[in-house]
């Protein structure tokens, strides 16, 4: 039974080590690069940390109409790692925590950090932990079927600092997708890998770039990009089912699945 | 207006928190109005006054299987759950039962003893980063539980459990699951506490929410969890009560204090009657989000006189749980299905003499009352704000 389909409208990628999803998928990297986080001013962008700016360049690249805010799914692995690891250091050597640096550390800081900067009252939530990159996807599609109208998906994960002995990679990486329900339509369907979860960091960079390079890539050319394929960490009561049109973007069709 | 959803049956509710780690214990104490709380220093020797909302030990055969403080938080209301799950496993089958966890500080605690060691805490045997994340549990426990439907974990502060809600009667609204195990624990740890007593917001003493003395928050642990199962008559029949809808909104004002006039909380109390079909008048009972801080308790009081044109009862859970970060929702949801089942309000403690500038009736001593409806709230940081009505189950 499928229970509906979501369209990829626009999409927005950002990686401290790479210029684009194409450099990603062709291991060419850059030095290190901070985002522009454009969104952001003064004391807000002193006192954000780099996931939180990373989500907010990507979601501001989408040029969403602030008129018309969309429910927001943001998705992070790891979430504020990097400003729990100072935290730690605070009340270690200090007895005492930064109030700043505190009412930054939840792992919703970035969504709260954006309805502030945009404005917008509409509801936002927060996905994570080890499959929080496909269960992003999948609760981004479930809000925009269950509501009718497009939602904001932002995924992004810095890097986790060493003392935890937690992944290794020195990338930080987001992207930002709006999604809307779409009807069911013709076109190529391209099965998506449904395997265990994506919580290594190289693989989630990967993934999230072919998403991009997809979703832009068809939008931009008209390509076909049934070569194409997006592989989604989600354990294995659910299939998911790509479906691409040329010139529409991607769609993510989600189906029961009886195993 | 939002359609009405059809709603979805509530067919188990577990808690644990200072109050007890058994549900009977925990009713028992919270509508005889016990305070519970210990002074902060039972925990950590902070280098200031708190109350604080321990979790009493669990029975030692128990906390052998919870590798961590989270562990022990959530396993006490799990434990309590595993012949309702079972139930509904064996109705809907093991990949048609979803587990979403909610939590705000996740295996924090276990990381802060490894990584900032002090010789007052106990030493971790050992530590893998895995036990960090707000779903370090999910797996153990899913699988205890033979659930083997989609897992998934959600963390927006003090509103996490509402939002998890919120995810689960999606995925049975869109045929992913028929139950879902919605669950959520936070542990005492010492961010937290350091952390809420850096924006001066702990209160020296125990919290007294809409009190006119108020001056903040007790902070506590615990877990809360529901079974939620799609409405059809054999989970009618054993349903205990209903979610009748659920709203969600963003403050858009501060990242740590809320709009003056509550306006996020407004907007979701506003979706949350919407989708349950209702209007305020209908609702009975409303379960504050209550925190005891001056500036929350006025702006919950201020949304609340613009949702509602008449002074609806209120009572406060903080105050008999303390706050339990992102279990509070649920915490708080499963104290007004007991309600529903008793009839009755616990007394919000410590809140008289009552801050009449905030215009509310707060309800300060247990009372008996005609129950069919009760909005719960749950307000976080980044101005995160979600509601809930619970119901009276539908029979068949």
């Amino acid at each position: 039974m499928t229970i509906g389909a979501v369209h990829i409208m626009r999409a927005s990628f950002f990686s401290t080590h790479h210029a684009s999803p194409g450099d990603v998928l062709a291991d060419r990297e850059r030095p290190f690069t901070a985002p522009a986080y454009s969104l952001l001013a003064g004391r807000a962008r002193r006192f954000t940390s780099l996931v939180t700016q990373m989500h907010i360049e990507v979601c501001g690249a989408l040029q969403i109409d602030a008129a018309d805010p969309p429910t927001a799914v943001f998705a992070t692995c790891h979430g504020e790692i990097q400003t729990a690891e100072k935290l730690l250091a605070d009340f270690r050597d200090n007895a005492m925590v930064s109030s700043a640096r505190f009412a930054l550390s939840v792992h919703n800081s970035p969504s709260g950090v954006y309805s502030v900067a945009t404005g917008s009252t509409a509801p936002t939530t927060t996905v994570t932990g080890a499959n929080a990159l496909a269960a992003g996807w999948l609760e981004a599609a479930l809000t925009a079927l269950d509501t009718g109208v497009p939602v904001l998906l932002s995924i992004a994960d810095e890097p986790v600092p060493e003392i935890f002995h937690g992944p290794t990679t020195q990338v930080g990486v987001a992207a930002a997708f709006l999604l809307a329900p779409s009807p069911a339509s013709g076109g190529r369907r391209v099965e998506l890998a449904i395997t265990g979860s994506t919580d290594d960091a190289v693989d989630a960079l990967r993934v999230l770039a072919r998403a991009a390079e997809a979703a832009q890539g068809s939008g931009r050319s008209g390509a076909d990009a049934g070569a194409r394929s997006i592989e989604l960490g989600l354990r294995p009561a659910t299939v998911a089912l790509g479906h691409i049109r040329p010139g529409a973007g991607l769609e993510l069709r989600f189906a029961e699945a009886r195993a | 207006m939002t359609a009405a959803h059809a709603g979805h049956a509530i067919t188990g509710v577990a808690l644990a928190n200072c109050l007890g780690v058994d549900n009977g214990t925990v009713f028992e104490r919270a509508f005889a109005g016990v305070d519970s709380f210990s002074p902060g220093s039972a925990y950590f020797d902070f280098p200031f006054e708190t109350a604080l909302g321990i979790l009493p030990s669990l029975p030692p055969a128990e906390l052998d299987a919870a590798p961590t403080r989270l562990a022990a938080v959530a396993l006490a209301s799990v434990r309590q759950l595993r012949p309702t799950v079972r139930a509904a496993v064996d109705r809907w089958g093991g990949d048609r039962v979803a587990y979403v966890f909610a939590s705000s500080t996740g295996g924090l605690e276990h990381t802060e003893r490894a990584l900032a060691p002090h010789p007052r805490l106990p030493a971790t045997a050992a530590y893998r980063y895995a036990d960090h994340s707000i779903d370090a549990t999910s797996a153990a426990i899913a699988h205890d539980l033979g659930v083997t439907g989609i897992t998934m974990a959600l963390s927006t502060a003090c509103s996490s459990s509402f939002k998890a809600l919120a995810s689960a009667m999606r995925l049975i609204d869109r045929g992913l699951a028929d139950a879902v195990v919605v669950g959520s624990a936070d542990s005492l740890c010492r961010t937290t506490v350091f952390g809420f007593h850096s924006l001066g917001l702990t209160a020296p003493t125990a919290t007294q929410p809409f009190g006119r003395d108020r001056c903040g928050i007790t902070l506590g642990e615990g877990s809360a969890y529901i079974v939620i199962e799609r409405e059809v008559d054999a989970t009618r029949r054993h349903a205990i009560a209903r979610v009748a809808g659920i709203g969600a909104a963003s403050d858009a004002f501060h990242h740590t204090s809320p709009h003056p006039e509550g306006l996020g909380g407004q907007l979701c109390m506003r979706q949350a009657l919407d989708r349950a079909g209702m209007t305020p008048n209908e609702i009975d009972l409303v379960s504050a989000h209550g925190t005891g801080t001056k500036l929350n308790d006025a702006a919950e009081a201020a949304a609340l006189a613009r949702v509602f044109e008449r002074r609806v009862p209120l009572t406060a859970t903080k105050s008999l749980t303390g706050h339990t970060l992102g279990s509070a929702g649920l915490t708080s949801l499963v104290l007004a299905v007991e309600s529903l089942r008793r009839q009755e309000i616990p007394a919000t403690l410590r809140a008289t003499p009552v801050d009449d500038a905030l215009g509310m009736a707060v309800v300060d001593k247990l009372t008996p009352a005609r129950l069919q409806h009760v909005l719960v709230n749950a307000f976080g940081f980044g101005g995160s704000n979600a509601s809930v009505v619970v119901s009276q189950p539908r029979r068949p």
